[in-house]
Order: structure tokens, then C-alpha cells, then sequence
């Protein structure tokens, strides 16, 4: 598998997350990449989704969001 | 025409081109010679203690049938008596009052020393001091040079000293034999330096002859470590510029040296902080002549660009260089590959195949057309293709419109952080 | 004769056949060519070259990326170096001096020449400014290479300078003589835009002993540079010369500068006579306006040609035929007046004559017919002597006696530079020469008035 398929497969999964209204809970980086915990509370309670990234790609774009989210929230920006 | 004229530090010269202290300066003769040629400036060859030389003094570095891609050496400071050198000096001075003329010296790390040999020197007219703490080899076996260069606390303090009795701008010269120059050139700055140049030339050994099994070069069948310079070493030289240039501590002028072969050279250390530029390898290659070209090619790329002054673009890319964890991560650039003006030698395929992320194709038209193509969704835009391509134009490097915002790595972790257990506890 | 190695020649576009033959070089080659360059120290090229460009400064800078400074230091020494940088016979001067000869192969100088002045013209680069004005003020007569240079060089020292030019332009032979696919016209035309921009006024249309008299010109500036080159092909003296198909090389090159092509010499069998530059472009110039079959005719051998070597082999590439110690006797034509055939006469070789060259001597009843339907005469140039002697100078068969030194003619008013000062015996006349002899007029002239500026001042 190409290196864009696997980055695009693991994006599809964290899109799919926020998309279901998941929030990143915890970030654990590692020698094996990085393990991203997600949240939702929603009328099933409180749930739970990890995803393990691997790819560079992926870990930068999740940050990314997580960056921008913030950049977002700050009023001085 | 541009006006090329610099004021380094309070040194004028008509021109950013200095001759570096080496063997063009060696004699008044030669320093004549060079400003009849164009020379803007130049600094004598380091005066001392008179030395003795060993013969077989250079060894070059040839790549690929060119001869001079680096040059070694294992000279030492001048060989002549300080008396014949001032003598010179004043004559030259005489004879072109607005030439810079810069006196390089090396003494032992005493004071008396330094305040004796200051004022010999500036008696006959210099412009400015050059204090050599850089020359690796011989000299730094006597604690000399880069020997003291190395510590900061030598650098300090004899600057320190040669600023309790010159009347002229000092500068003071820095050895890259070293992890961090920019902690000599802070030293440098606090012990008063009016500007610091660099570079001075880096602990080599040319080559060993694989049939006698020699050095290169050899004294009677012994070497010695050497110092490098020439074309291979701007790189290195320019980044210790741009590092001292972009350091706020660090607010003297900067003397460019390393590797200057060109007036595109000169440009570029200009631009990343070089207030004027010092030569040695290219003119000890070609003669003094080349300034002409230096010259002429820096005033047309002035005129061209519609600059009025040469000090006008001095430090202009200081502040595009920084620190890795400030680069933009999201930055987005791929290889294209124009098949128009591919000559197929395959090269970019088989250096993205074998060593970069594998996405250079090999492909066929359904005319049997051999041609290439990059799958531009694993690029990773690291640019071997395009250096290893032999054709002008042929791989392009192409901005992708960005995905995501900008985000540097250091503004990740910063928000990475309020999500890690380990750096959640540490805030605590 | 097969046409089978002259595919490029297109009927259907005559036009194309005229474009310049020789590409420039690439970036890439000018690059590495550049680099190859040893930056000799005194070095020999310069030497060989007669207007003395400083060869290794110019070829540096295109390798430093200086090309504006590179066309200045070309177009310094030599103010028609775009155009020398296209006819030079190189392996003869500077190629032929380069050290590499002795150890790779040589620097491929014309072409880096090429690829500077090209930049230049490409990019609308004005390279020169005229000095202060001194008061002074210089005819020139003739706008080719040598009346450039001189004006070129005069307007620079600060003189007022006028070129007067018969032809509707300037350039001279590099901008009427030389065939297009060798030098384009524009590049000479170029090089006097260059000159014009220095204030030079250039009075076309304006023949002098015509238009303006002599006495007049004397009398109204204070020196006068005479650089009218050569004149017509002289007649063969041979019978059937007025026979329509009968053609004077120079005019007959020059139309195919200044006029639409011809179709008319399509299919047609042409014999070109005499052997020098001038014999074989008209010669690249037939085949090139479809001419079937294109035979050179030179009385005496390859040997005492006076072509360059490269014009030669450009002419055999063109499957041009080359008959040796072959003499026109008598120009046959038909009913209409047409030329028809061509008799011709064996030649042999006898002793050396004065000029080192053997003499060509008929074989009595060697009499032959060549089946032609064009003949063009290339046997040389005559000169402008009425014009020479209207100024009253100084001659040998046309050709102006000047001091070498200083190319003052008798007149010491009058210098004279280029072709009209071109002797016999000499070979071939070059563009390069003329261009040096022009600047030397200048710097002539300026010892000769340069007290009288002061005076003035
Ligand atoms: C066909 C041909 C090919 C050649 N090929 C080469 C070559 O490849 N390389 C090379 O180096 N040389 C070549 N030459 C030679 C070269 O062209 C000449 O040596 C050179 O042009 C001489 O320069 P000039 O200025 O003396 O004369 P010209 O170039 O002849 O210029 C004289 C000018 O004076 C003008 N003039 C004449 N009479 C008057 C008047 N009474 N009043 C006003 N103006 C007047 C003319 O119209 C002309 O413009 C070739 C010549 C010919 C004919
Ligand atoms: C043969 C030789 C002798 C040198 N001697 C001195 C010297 O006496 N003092 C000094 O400060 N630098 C000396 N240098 C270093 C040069 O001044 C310069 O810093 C170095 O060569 C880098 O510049 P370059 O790449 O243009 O050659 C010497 C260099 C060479 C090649
Ligand atoms: S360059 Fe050559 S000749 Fe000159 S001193 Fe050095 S070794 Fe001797
Ligand atoms: S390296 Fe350049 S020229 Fe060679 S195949 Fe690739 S694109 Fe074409
Ligand atoms: S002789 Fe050849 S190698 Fe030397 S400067 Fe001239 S062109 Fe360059």
C-alpha cells in the first residue's frame, strides 16, 4: 500500500470522529507513532474511541486540527 | 551605476571585496597589485612572531576534473619581520589612501604583547585590526590561533585587551573549529570587538596517496591536519554567519569569509548578514583579475534589481532563517515532472526509488513513448529528484495550494501538551 | 546529382531555408562550456583575436551569471562582436590560439560569444554611453563594420558623429552581404542601433560623390573616416555576360536580405564563379532557393581558394559541386536570351606569381559545355576609385594608402578603415579586421585633435 493510502485511511478515521462529534481527549506519543484517545458523551453515555496513527501525515494533521481548534477558541485571535 | 562602498564597522573601502589573510596579502607588492586590480580592501597577512614555513604548504580537493573544490593548507602566519611588513603597509597606504588596508595579528595571550604589537601597527596607518584566533593548524600547537579561539574566556579577554590600546575598529576572526561559534562571537562582544569575521579555515587532511600511502600533502613522508577553505566550505561558513547575524546578542558587523568564489557568493553572504566579504582561495586560483567580474556582476544584479547601495541588502535574509521547530509544517511542496523536456536518463526515478519515498513512475504512452510521472499523494517534496536531474526545467518543484493552515512544530507541542499525561503532571 | 542528403531544403518554404542554420546554445551547454574555460592569464585567445576581447572575462562572467557584463566586455573591444561572434573564421584566430587545443579540444568561443551578445539583444540591453560632448565633430562614410567601429569609438571620446550611408541602412555587408542563415539581419542591425544610441546621427539614403560632395564634407567636419568598403563584382570579360540568368553575387545575396525569396531558381542548374566567401554564399544561397544543381567553378585549385575552411565545409554539407581549374570561356543563350549554357576552359598550375599564388594557365582545346540555366559572378570585388580620387587620395588599384599606424590617407584629414583600404593578395577580407581598423581611426583621430579640444575648451 502506498504511503498517501495509508495517510488517507487514517484521516478517514479521525474525520469519521469529529464528525460524530468526538473531541481529543489524550495524546500519547511514542516510538510507535501516536495513540489518540476520543470522547463523545451522547445518548449512549460516555464513549470511547483510540486510534493508533502511524503515519506522519496523519500525526500532523490531527494536530493540526487541534491547533487550529485552539487558535480558533483564543478570543485574541 | 550602484554605489558599492561599504562601512564596515567604521572601515571604508570602495567595494565589499576584501582580500582575506592569506598568501595574496602577503607583501606590499602583492596588496598593490590587487588594489590596481579592483580590491576593495585587504587584510595583511597575519603578523607575529616572525615564523618558519615547511614547504609543500597546499593540497587542493579536486571533484569530478575540477581541480579546486577545496583547498588545504598548512601555512602559517607570515614569515617576515614586522619591521619590512609596517614598512610595506605605510608605502601602500600611501599609495591608495582609500583602500582599506586591515592589519592582521597574532600574538601569545599576553597583554603586554598585544598592547605592543597594536601600536606598532596602527602607528604606520592601518584602518583596523584583524585578530586571528582562527588558524587551526601549527600556530594553535603553540597556543596561538585557533587554540585560543576556542575559549571563550581567551576570546574575551584579549580582545579586551587589544581594545584597552587601539584607536582603529577592531575585528576579530573566529575559528569553526568549534560546536557553537556564536558563544566566541558573544565572547568576542563582550570583550568589545567592533565586528567579527569568519571564517577562518577547518581542521582537514586533503587526502592519503593510496600507492606511497603519504598525506596529501607530506613533509619528507609526514602530514600534518590542515585547514580547509575554498568553494566546499561556504556552506559552512554561511550558516555561521547567518547563526551570528540573527543572534540579538550578537550586534556587531560581520566580516564574510569561506568559500567566495563569485559575485553571486558575495550576494548571498550579504544577504544573510555579511556586512563585506574576504577572499582567498578563489583569487589564490584564478589571480586578482577576478574582482572584475565580482564587481561588474554585483553592480549589474544592483542596477537590476534597482538597488541604489550595496549596504542595502546587507542582513535582508536575516530573518527568513530560524529555528527547525519554526518552520511551517504544513508547507506543501511535489515534484512534476515536464516530459517535454525530460531526456529519460531515469536518474530522478531510480534516487527516488532507491532512496527517497517511491513514487517516481515509470510509465509508457500508448505510443510506446517512454515518460515519468510522480504520484504527487506520496511525495513528500524532499527535492532529490530535481538536484539529481541534469536538465534545466525538466522536474519542477510545485506549491500545492495548503490543506491545513500553518503550524511549526514548536506550536504542536505547545498544543499537544494539554494533552499528554506526563506534560499535564509536569505543568502541575 | 541526388537530392537525397538535401531533405532540409523545403520548396514549399523557401523562407525557412534562410533561417539562421547554427541553434545558439542551450543554458545548460553555455554553462558547462563556460566552466570549461581555464581563465588563462595572458592569454593567447586574446591575442588572436584582432579587436582583442578579453576572452576568459567575458566567458566568467556568463559562468557567473553576469551576461549583462559579458555582452559589455564583447561589445567593448569589438562594437560588431554580435555579428563576429557568427562569420568569424574562430579557428583561425581565437579557437584556433585557445591552450586547449594542446590538450582537450578548444573553448568553443564564438558560440559563448553568441550566447552573451544574444542575451543582450534579447533582453534590449543598452550596454554603452556616450562621453561628454568635445566640440568636435566626424564624417563617416560608410556604415558597414569599420564605419561603426569608428563611430562607436568616436562618440564615446565625446565627438559629434555622422555616418553617411548610400543603402537604406546601416551594417554594411553584415547587414546586406552575408546570408541570412549564417547572420541574420537583425543582429546587425543591433549593433547599430547600439552606435545610433550614442547620439550617432546615420544619414541613410545618402551616398557621398551623389548625394553630397566630397569638398562639402572637407570642409565641414574636422576629420573625415572613409570606410565604403568594396564596390561590385567586377565583369568576366567574357561573351553573353548581359544574357538575362547572368548575376552579380554581392546583389544577387543581397536580394534574398531585402526582398521576397525568389521561386524562380526552383529546379534550376546553377554554376557560381570564383571561390572566395563571397562565391559560396551565393553558391548556399541557390541551393537554398531550390536550385537543382549548384557548381562552383574556380580556375585555379582547392589549394589557392580563399574561402574560410568552415565556409567550405558548410558549402559541400550543401552538396555544392566544386569543379578545380575550370575557367569561364563564353556565356551561351537561347532564342529568349536566356542563359542556356556554359562553355568552360581546362586550367593547369604555373609558377608562383608575385602574391605566392600559382597561376592558372588555360589548356589549349579543353573546351567543354556545362547545361546551366543561372551563372553568378564571384570573382572579387571592383572599388570605388572615382570616389577615392574625388577626395584625392592616395591609391593602388583602388585600394586607399594609409600610414598603418595611424590609417591617416594622404589627406591628413582623411583616415580610412575596412575593406577600401583591403589589398590584393591579402586573402580574405574580414569583418573582424574592419571593426579594429575602425576603432583605431578613432583613437587616431583623437591624437591628431585631441590639442584642438583643449584649445576649444
Ligand atoms: C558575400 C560575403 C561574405 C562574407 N563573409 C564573411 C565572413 O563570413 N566573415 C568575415 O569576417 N567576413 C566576411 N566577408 C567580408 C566582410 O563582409 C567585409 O570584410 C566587411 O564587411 C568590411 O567592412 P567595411 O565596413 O569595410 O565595408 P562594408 O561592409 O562593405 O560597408 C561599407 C558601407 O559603405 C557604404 N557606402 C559605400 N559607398 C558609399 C558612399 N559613396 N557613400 C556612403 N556610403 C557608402 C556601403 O553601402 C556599405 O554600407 C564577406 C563578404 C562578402 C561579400
Ligand atoms: C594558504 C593559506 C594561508 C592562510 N593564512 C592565514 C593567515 O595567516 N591568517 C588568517 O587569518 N587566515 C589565513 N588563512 C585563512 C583565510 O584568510 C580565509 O579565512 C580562508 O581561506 C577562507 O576563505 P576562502 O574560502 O576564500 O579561502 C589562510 C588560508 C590559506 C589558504
Ligand atoms: S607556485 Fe609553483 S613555482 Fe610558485 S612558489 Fe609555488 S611551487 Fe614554486
Ligand atoms: S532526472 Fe530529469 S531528465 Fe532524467 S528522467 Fe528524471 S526528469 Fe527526466
Ligand atoms: S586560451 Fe582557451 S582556455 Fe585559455 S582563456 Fe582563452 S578560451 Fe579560455
Amino acid at each position: 500500500m502506498s504511503a498517501s493510502q495509508e495517510y488517507f485511511e487514517e484521516k478517514e478515521k479521525i474525520d469519521f470522529l469529529f464528525y460524530r462529534g468526538f473531541r481529543v481527549t489524550r495524546v500519547t506519543e511514542n516510538l510507535d507513532g501516536a495513540a489518540v484517545e476520543f470522547e463523545r458523551t451522547g445518548a449512549a453515555g460516555q464513549e470511547k474511541e483510540v486510534l493508533h496513527l502511524q503515519t506522519a501525515d496523519a500525526r500532523k494533521y490531527f494536530s493540526s486540527i487541534l491547533f487550529h481548534q485552539q487558535r480558533n477558541l483564543t478570543p485574541a485571535e | 551605476m550602484a554605489d558599492l562602498r561599504i562601512n564596515l564597522a567604521g572601515i571604508e573601502s570602495p567595494n565589499p571585496y576584501w582580500l582575506a589573510s592569506a598568501p595574496p596579502t602577503n607583501s606590499g607588492y602583492q596588496v598593490q597589485r590587487a588594489f590596481e586590480a579592483g580590491w576593495g580592501g585587504a587584510v595583511w597577512k597575519t603578523l607575529g612572531e616572525p615564523i618558519i614555513n615547511t614547504t609543500a604548504r597546499f593540497a587542493a580537493v579536486g571533484f569530478n576534473g575540477k581541480k579546486v573544490a577545496g583547498f588545504n593548507n598548512i601555512e602559517l602566519i607570515t614569515d617576515r619581520p614586522l619591521e619590512v611588513n609596517l614598512k610595506e603597509i605605510y608605502e601602500t597606504k600611501k599609495r591608495f589612501p582609500n583602500h582599506a588596508i586591515i592589519a592582521s595579528l597574532m600574538v601569545e595571550p599576553n597583554r603586554e604583547k598585544w598592547h605592543e604589537i597594536v601600536k606598532r601597527v596602527e602607528d604606520v596607518g592601518v584602518d583596523g585590526l584583524e585578530l586571528n584566533f582562527g588558524c587551526p593548524h601549527g600556530m594553535a600547537e603553540r597556543g596561538m590561533g585557533a587554540a585560543s579561539g576556542q575559549q571563550p574566556d581567551l576570546v574575551e579577554a584579549q580582545t579586551m585587551w587589544v581594545k584597552e590600546a587601539a584607536k582603529t575598529p577592531v575585528i576579530v576572526k573566529l575559528t569553526p573549529n568549534i560546536t557553537d561559534i556564536t558563544v566566541t562571537a558573544r565572547a568576542a562582544v563582550q570583550g568589545g570587538a567592533d565586528a567579527i569575521s569568519m571564517i577562518n579555515t577547518i581542521n582537514s587532511l586533503a587526502g592519503v596517496d593510496i600507492d606511497t600511502w603519504n598525506t596529501i600533502p607530506h613533509v619528507a613522508g609526514k602530514g600534518a591536519h590542515g585547514g580547509y577553505c575554498g568553494p566546499a566550505v561556504k556552506p559552512i561558513a554561511l550558516n555561521m554567519v547567518a547563526e551570528c547575524a540573527r543572534n540579538p546578542h550578537i550586534n556587531v558587523p560581520i566580516s564574510g569569509i569561506g568559500g567566495i568564489s563569485a559575485w553571486r557568493d558575495a550576494v548571498e553572504f550579504m544577504l544573510m548578514g555579511a556586512g563585506g566579504v574576504q577572499v582567498c582561495t578563489a583569487a589564490m586560483h584564478h589571480g586578482f583579475s577576478i574582482v572584475e567580474d565580482m564587481i561588474d556582476g554585483l553592480s549589474n544584479y544592483l542596477d537590476e534589481k534597482g538597488i541604489s547601495s550595496v549596504q542595502e541588502i546587507i542582513g535582508k535574509s536575516v530573518e527568513r532563517y530560524s529555528d527547525w521547530g519554526n518552520l511551517d509544517l504544513n508547507y506543501r511542496i511535489v515534484a512534476r515532472i515536464n516530459n517535454d523536456v525530460c531526456i529519460n536518463c531515469n536518474k530522478c526515478h531510480i534516487a527516488c526509488e532507491d532512496t527517497s519515498h517511491q513514487c517516481i513512475d515509470m510509465l509508457t504512452d500508448p505510443n510506446g513513448q517512454k515518460y515519468l510521472e510522480v504520484r504527487e499523494d506520496d511525495c513528500v517534496g524532499c527535492n532529490l529528484c530535481s538536484i539529481v536531474c541534469p536538465e534545466d526545467g525538466a522536474i519542477d518543484m510545485i506549491e500545492l495550494p495548503q490543506e491545513q493552515p500553518p503550524m511549526t512544530w514548536n506550536e504542536r507541542q505547545a498544543v499537544l501538551a494539554g494533552y499528554k499525561d506526563n506534560e499535564r503532571e509536569a505543568a502541575k | 546529382m541526388s537530392n537525397g542528403n538535401r531533405a532540409f531544403i523545403s520548396l514549399q518554404d523557401l523562407q525557412r531555408n534562410f533561417d539562421e542554420v547554427k541553434s545558439g546554445l542551450t543554458p545548460a551547454e553555455a554553462r558547462d562550456e563556460s566552466n570549461r574555460c581555464l581563465y588563462c592569464y595572458d592569454a593567447p585567445c586574446i591575442q588572436a583575436c584582432p579587436t582583442g576581447i578579453n576572452i576568459p572575462s567575458f566567458i566568467k562572467k556568463i559562468a557567473s551569471g553576469n551576461l549583462k557584463g559579458s555582452a559589455r566586455t564583447i561589445m567593448e573591444s569589438n562594437p560588431v562582436g554580435a555579428s563576429c561572434a557568427r562569420v568569424c573564421p574562430t579557428e583561425e584566430l581565437c579557437e584556433g590560439a585557445c591552450v586547449l587545443n594542446d590538450s582537450t579540444k578548444p573553448i568553443m568561443i564564438g558560440d559563448l560569444q553568441r550566447y552573451a551578445t544574444d542575451w543582450a539583444i534579447k533582453n534590449e540591453q543598452t550596454l554603452f554611453k556616450a562621453g561628454e560632448k568635445n566640440g568636435l565633430k566626424v564624417a563617416v562614410i560608410g556604415g558597414g563594420p569599420a564605419g561603426l567601429s569608428s563611430a562607436r569609438e568616436l562618440a564615446l571620446l565625446g565627438y559629434e558623429v555622422t555616418i553617411f550611408e548610400a543603402k537604406e541602412k546601416a551594417g554594411g555587408l553584415n547587414t546586406y552581404g552575408i546570408v541570412s542563415f549564417r547572420l541574420p539581419q537583425k543582429v546587425s542591425l543591433w549593433e547599430v542601433q547600439q552606435v545610433e544610441k550614442l547620439g550617432v546621427k546615420i544619414k541613410t539614403n545618402t551616398m557621398i560623390g551623389r548625394d553630397i560632395q566630397p569638398e562639402e564634407i572637407l570642409a565641414n567636419y574636422d576629420a573625415v573616416v572613409l570606410a565604403v568598403g568594396m564596390s561590385k563584382v567586377p565583369m568576366l570579360r567574357i561573351d553573353g555576360e548581359d544574357l538575362v540568368g547572368v548575376h552579380d553575387a554581392i546583389q544577387f545575396v543581397e536580394e534574398t536580405k531585402t526582398k521576397e525569396l525568389s521561386e524562380a531558381y526552383i529546379g534550376k542548374r546553377v554554376a557560381v564563379i570564383g571561390a572566395g566567401n563571397t562565391a559560396i554564399d551565393a553558391a548556399t544561397c541557390s541551393v537554398r532557393l531550390g536550385a537543382e544543381n549548384v557548381k562552383i567553378l574556380y580556375r585555379r585549385t582547392q589549394e589557392e581558394m580563399t574561402a574560410y575552411d568552415f565556409e567550405f565545409e558548410f558549402a559541400k554539407q550543401d552538396n555544392v559541386e566544386f569543379r578545380w581549374l575550370t575557367a569561364p570561356k563564353r556565356i551561351i543563350g537561347d532564342e529568349k536570351g536566356h542563359v542556356k549554357q556554359l562553355e568552360c576552359i581546362r586550367m593547369q598550375l604555373g609558377e608562383p606569381g608575385a602574391d605566392g599564388r600559382r597561376g592558372p594557365a588555360p589548356i589549349e582545346g579543353s573546351e567543354f559545355l556545362l547545361e546551366v540555366d543561372v551563372v553568378i559572378k564571384a570573382i572579387g570585388q571592383t572599388r570605388f576609385t572615382d570616389l577615392i580620387e574625388s577626395f584625392g587620395l592616395e591609391h593602388q588599384w583602388g585600394t586607399v594608402k594609409v600610414n598603418l599606424e595611424t590609417y591617416q590617407t594622404s589627406n591628413e584629414k582623411v583616415f580610412a578603415a575596412g575593406d577600401v583600404i583591403f589589398g590584393d593578395g591579402q586573402g580574405e577580407a574580414m569583418v573582424v579586421t574592419a571593426a579594429q581598423q575602425g576603432k583605431k581611426t578613432a583613437y587616431a583621430i583623437h591624437q591628431a585633435l585631441k590639442n584642438s579640444i583643449i584649445e576649444t575648451a
